[in-house]
């Protein structure tokens, strides 16, 4: 069991640190050849020394772009995003990796970069861009420019995160061309790089394509014209290096009070004084995290108890479980992680209608009382059966889904397993717009199980042929059904859901508890407002 | 003994003095100035009374008569050796604890003192044609080394005569010439006297205070390390001689110059009062065992008691060096630092004297020296090696010390063999003893650096460089480049490479192996930067500062006219070299000058324009092309004396 975990781990070490390295070699080689830094250096120096950094998403593109069996051509989307701290504060960094196609947009550099900018929305963090990218990838302009979730986003984000105080910052460190040059010039304050970065809305080819001007692209548009002359960028600096600090400067000077910091957080202005009530000291689980590579066993289908695992994620080991003896197939109870209050909701077994009668008891609990949600999501879906669908499962799991999508606490989703079908609703999916959603490396996400799709499907399939009076061989039918449960296998990968940015990251167990504090810690700068609920159907 | 005695001095020799008046159950006065007002001595004395400077004779005086004190111990220093002062105390009845104003007054000048010397059959320096070769020819009126002249043959002689004649008349319109033998290789070697008012004069063996700097001790020791017992018989007894010749009382000595290749010794001079480097003394000469203090004897004396011991009973045992702590940047041309003293350490194996505290203002309105590190050894090369680790645990940070430079020279092979004379820093040592490197210093700033800015309270964003399923990032710190820190979790990692091994760090201080060596330093980690000191030597590594030249980051030597004005004045010349912020020119406009400051150091390639020129709004002015050279700028010049005690402290 511990071996198969640490196997899937090891196999996501791998995977992160083939993709940390960004582009091929002699795309870095050139990269440094020019006296830039890489990407992931840049990230590094623009923090604050030994700053924790939650990256979200590593993985994204992964397989989805060129030779699906070849090294991947995009890593990490060619954009690096996350959550680090710059002059004590945190902040949302979005880094484009030059080395990757030139920093051009894919359609999920685009999702990558949008969903950054949500990170800093919903959790009211400053934006620091460090912008090298050739904007838009030309040759699939039609799933990156046009639609309302596309290129023009990022600039409607930028406007409107800076409408509500959230600091925009850029460093030009590279080219900024087209839409991208917007970048710069939509922040509140930015800097450039001098003979290196470079902003305009048409380079040198487009210039004399469109009007026989030959000008170069530092004349065009490098440091000194935008800091002299044109008034682009606020700030010249000599190199990489010094554009950071020039940006940490800048972090430096906003307010005290233009967004709390996290260690002084109190209130966070809220009026129902929810979340930002100041977090009680830390304190480690009793029972090593690392257990957690021994208690969870890697095929979904095991069951074993969920509080093994809570165990391993909250302060001090402490669980104060609500309704410990009724609905037994989701725990519900507050803990603390990192300090802070959580209410936990954790599968430990299929859904009935105690269970989600239950949760969205506890779930309006947690938002009476400001506490933020943190979901254990291990999850086949939905009790379904006779008795069941007659006993109304569905209306109280309509009652779990209402609770869940009308919390206004901040909600931390986390596949330890699998998350199939409704089940995925009512605990907390995607859709239902978790703060931040992490997978473990041996999660399953699939409308239903691969299995159960390709029986579905084989039985509808045998009942049309039976009704034509033809007949379906148990070899046909098994010939019918292994391509169905290949693709749900290979769609249900967690590799898979965190290419597309279904989540924000597969995460190593073991790092379940600090990551569920970053992202405690980085919702804790936003107020948290009155909650109010839609109709339960009772 | 006195109830009250009055110490007229400050800094370390005042609370010397006050300490053993306290050992000793004799109330203490302080004098203090206003920049002394809360000053250790101040604090330390019983009383204190306000003076409008330490030179004021009528002043002290009056604060000796208005605090009761009966007697005035004068330190060294200020008044110690000013005969007016002696008299202005004797007139008011006040007991001064040195000798007579009129031995002051026979030994002060240097004629005198020199026929007193010869009248007690103490040698002196040989003068006239009688002297032999190497002579030296100085201007009889002169000083400041105009009109001297070394002649070291018969040959060179009469030119020689002729030319220094020559310059003392035009600077001192004066052509007397004096000529006296001249040592090429001299020790500096004195002998501490103690009298009393009964007749009996002794004196604690000699002192060895070579290694001077422009006349400036460095470095003394007790006993001398190069004379026989048979000189050291010959010098203490002619010091003896002299003091008894003079009718001396109290503490003196009695300065002599050691000729190494010929072994003959002559007086120099006598100072009437205590020495900075009485300790080691104090640390070698026992008597029943124990050692001396001074400044009680002083004391006793001063209040007619008879020396409680003979010659006879005092006994040279083992061997004692001090060095001096001065504010002063020895690697960067041994100039006078101030500033504020933020961390200020002692080795805890050596007696400091001193009255530096934390966070203590040094100006250069006093004397540059911040205290003395005494240590005492079995032999000379124990305490040697006791000085150096003792100049190893000394810190001072806020400003830079001589510490560094001490703990070098101690360490020399020249210091070790005894062959620094007292022109060898100034001439053959010039340069000798080099400045330390700051790779280690560098490292351990880094190693220091990096825990402090990533300490803190438990935190999910707590600066442990932690990364999503891989190695925590390193922790670069920013000195004055940028440095690589890796640590785990039980002090050990690299820095750039290097691996630390930390054994402490606490109070500022940290212990750790670098690349397998044993080293400490104490370390200050602040917002500007970085503060170490490693081997008394001291090192600033600045944070690079992103604003702090916006110029530069244009990178560009060109001015351009900021406004359309009027060149009023245009200073320089095209191919004229300019050092960065030169005014070029000046141009007015709206009503305002502006002064056209050089952007770069370098030459100027482009004068655009003459004075009473219009110019247009961005019309370019000058261009200076940076030099590929970076100018000198090594420091030049000595260490001004600031003292208001005047003169060197010997």
């Amino acid at each position: 069991m511990a071996e198969e975990m640490k196997l899937l781990v090891d196999e996501l070490r791998e995977r992160l640190a083939v993709a940390r390295q960004g582009g091929s070699e002699s795309a870095r080689r050139k990269h440094l050849d020019r006296g830039k830094l890489l990407v992931r250096d840049r990230v590094d120096r623009l923090l604050d020394p030994g700053s924790p950094f939650l990256e979200l998403s590593p993985l994204a593109a992964t397989g989805m772009y060129g030779d699906p069996d070849g090294p991947d051509t995009v890593p990490s989307a060619g954009i690096v995003t996350g959550i680090g701290r710059v002059s004590g504060r945190e902040c949302v960094v979005v880094a484009n990796d030059a080395t990757v196609k030139g920093g051009t947009y894919y359609p999920v550099t685009v999702k990558k970069h949008l969903r950054a900018q949500e990170v800093a929305r919903v959790n009211r963090l400053p934006c620091l861009y460090l912008v090298d990218s050739g904007g838009a990838f030309l040759p699939m302009q039609d799933d990156v420019f046009p639609d309302k979730e596309h290129f023009g986003r990022i600039f409607f984000n930028q406007a409107n995160l800076s409408a509500q105080g959230i600091p925009q910052i850029a460093a030009v460190m590279g080219s900024c061309t087209a839409g991208g040059a917007y970048v710069p010039a939509m922040s509140d304050e930015s800097v450039i790089v001098k003979e290196q970065g470079t902003i305009f809305l048409g380079g040198p080819p487009l210039v004399k394509a469109a009007t026989g001007e030959v000008v170069t692209a530092e004349d065009l548009g490098g440091g000194d014209v935008h800091a002299r002359k044109s008034g682009v960028v606020d700030h010249l600096a000599d190199d990489d290096a010094h554009a950071l600090r020039i940006v940490r400067s800048i972090v430096d000077t906003f307010g005290r009070d233009m967004v709390s910091t996290s260690s002084t957080t109190a209130g966070g202005g809220s009026a129902t004084g929810g979340v930002g009530a100041t977090p009680a000291v830390p304190e480690e689980p009793l029972e090593d995290p690392e257990g957690l590579y021994d208690v969870v066993p890697t095929d979904s289908r095991t069951p074993y108890d969920v509080r093994e695992v809570i165990r391993r994620v909250v302060d001090a080991s402490r669980f104060h479980e609500f309704k410990a003896l009724y609905g037994e197939t989701l725990v519900c109870g507050f803990a603390r992680i990192w300090g802070h209050d959580v209410g936990i909701v954790a599968n430990n077994g299929i859904l009935f209608s105690e269970s989600s009668l239950k949760g969205a008891h506890f779930i309006e609990l947690c938002n009476q009382r400001g506490i933020p949600l943190v979901f254990l999501q291990n999850i086949t879906g939905f009790m379904v059966g006779r008795k069941y669908e007659n006993g109304g499962i569905a209306r109280d799991g309509a009652k779990l889904v209402t609770a869940v999508a009308c919390s206004v606490v901040p909600k931390f989703t986390v596949v330890i397993g699998g998350s199939f079908g409704a089940g995925n609703y009512g605990m907390c999916g995607r859709a239902f717009d978790p703060r931040f959603l992490w997978m473990w490396p041996n999660a399953r996400i699939s409308v239903m199980g691969g299995e159960q799709a390709a029986s579905v499907l084989a039985t509808v399939r045998r009942d049309g042929l039976e009704a034509r009076g033809e007949d379906w061989s148990t070899d046909d039918e098994e010939a019918f059904k292994a391509p169905i449960r290949e693709q749900y296998e290979h769609q249900g990968s967690p590799y898979y859901s965190t290419a597309r940015l279904w989540d924000d990251g597969v995460i190593d167990p073991v790092d379940t508890r600090r990551v569920l504090g970053m992202g405690l810690a980085a919702a804790a700068h936003a107020p948290v407002p009155e909650p109010s609920y839609g109709v339960f159907r009772m | 003994m006195f109830e009250s005695v009055l110490v007229a001095n400050r800094g370390e020799i005042a609370l010397r003095v006050i300490r053993t008046c306290r050992r000793l159950g004799v109330r203490s006065v302080a004098v203090f100035t206003d920049l002394d007002a809360s000053a250790p001595h101040v604090r330390e004395a019983d009383d204190a009374v306000r003076v409008p400077s330490y030179l004021d004779v009528d002043a002290v005086v009056q604060a000796a008569l208005d605090t009761g004190a009966e007697a005035v111990h004068p330190g060294y220093g200020f008044l110690s050796e000013r005969s007016p002062f002696a008299r202005a105390l004797e007139k008011a009845g006040v007991v001064l604890v040195g000798p007579s104003a009129d031995v002051m007054d026979a030994m002060g000048r240097k004629d005198a003192a020199r026929e007193i010397a010869v009248g007690a059959g103490v040698p002196v320096v040989p003068r006239g044609e009688d002297a032999g070769f190497p002579i030296l020819v100085k201007a009889a009126a002169g000083g400041g080394g105009k009109g001297m002249r070394i002649v070291r043959s018969a040959g060179e002689h009469d030119e020689a005569v002729a030319a220094a004649r020559r310059e003392a008349l035009s600077a001192f319109g004066d052509d007397t010439i004096l000529v006296e033998k001249y040592v090429e290789r001299g020790r500096h070697i004195e002998v501490q006297v103690l009298a009393d008012t009964h007749g009996s004069v002794l004196h604690l063996f000699e002192r060895d205070c070579s290694t001077q700097r422009r006349h400036q001790k460095v470095l003394e020791e007790a006993p001398a390390p190069t004379i026989d017992a048979g000189q050291r018989e010959a010098i203490t007894s002619a010091a003896v001689a002299l003091a008894r010749q003079v009718g001396y009382t109290n503490a003196g000595t009695v300065e002599f110059l050691l000729d190494e290749s010929s072994g003959e010794f002559y007086f120099l001079e006598m100072n009437t009062r205590l020495q900075v480097e009485h300790p080691v003394t104090e640390l070698v000469a026992l008597v029943a065992g124990r050692s001396l203090d001074l400044v009680e004897h002083q004391l006793r004396v001063a209040a007619g008691e008879p020396l409680s011991f003979t010659q006879d009973d005092v006994v040279l045992t083992g061997h004692a060096i001090e060095a001096r702590i001065y504010a002063e940047d020895s690697f960067g041309g041994f100039l006078p630092q101030a500033g504020r003293a933020e961390i200020v350490r002692w080795s805890p194996h050596a007696r400091n004297d001193h009255a530096l505290e934390d966070g203590q203002v040094i100006s250069t309105s006093y004397d540059p020296m911040l205290g003395k590190v005494i240590v005492h050894g079995e032999t000379r090369e124990a305490a040697r090696q006791a000085l150096v680790r003792a100049l190893d645990e000394t810190a001072v940070l806020g400003l830079t010390t001589n510490t560094g430079f001490l703990r070098a020279l101690v360490a020399s092979d020249e210091f070790r063999d005894a062959t620094i004379h007292t022109a060898w820093l100034d001439h053959e040592g010039a340069g000798r003893i080099e400045a330390p490197t700051d790779d280690v210093p560098r490292t351990l700033a880094a190693w220091v650096d990096g825990a402090v800015l990533t300490g803190g309270d438990p935190h999910p964003f707590q600066l442990d460089g932690w990364r999503h399923g891989g190695t925590p990032a390193p922790v670069v710190v920013d000195l004055d480049r940028a440095v690589t820190v890796v640590r785990d979790g039980a002090g050990r990692g690299t820095v750039d490479g290097v691996p630390v091994a930390q054994v402490s760090a606490a109070y500022h201080k940290v212990v750790a192996f670098v690349d397998g060596r044993r080293e400490e330093a104490v370390v200050n980690s602040g917002a500007h930067g970085v503060e170490v000191v490693h081997r008394g030597q001291r090192f600033v590594f600045t944070r690079p500062d992103p604003f702090a030249d916006p110029a530069a980051a244009a990178g560009d030597g060109t001015l351009l006219a900021p406004m359309p004005g009027t060149v009023l004045d245009v200073r320089v010349a095209e191919g004229q070299q300019v050092a960065e912020g030169d005014v070029l020119g000046v141009m007015e406009a709206m009503k305002m000058e502006l002064s056209l400051k050089a952007p770069v150091a370098g030459t100027v390639t482009v004068v655009g324009a003459a004075a009473g020129d219009q110019v247009a709004l961005g019309a370019t002015l000058f261009v200076v092309t940076a030099d590929l050279s970076e100018p000198e700028t090594a420091p030049t010049g000595s260490p001004s004396d600031n003292s208001a005690a005047g003169g060197p402290h010997a």
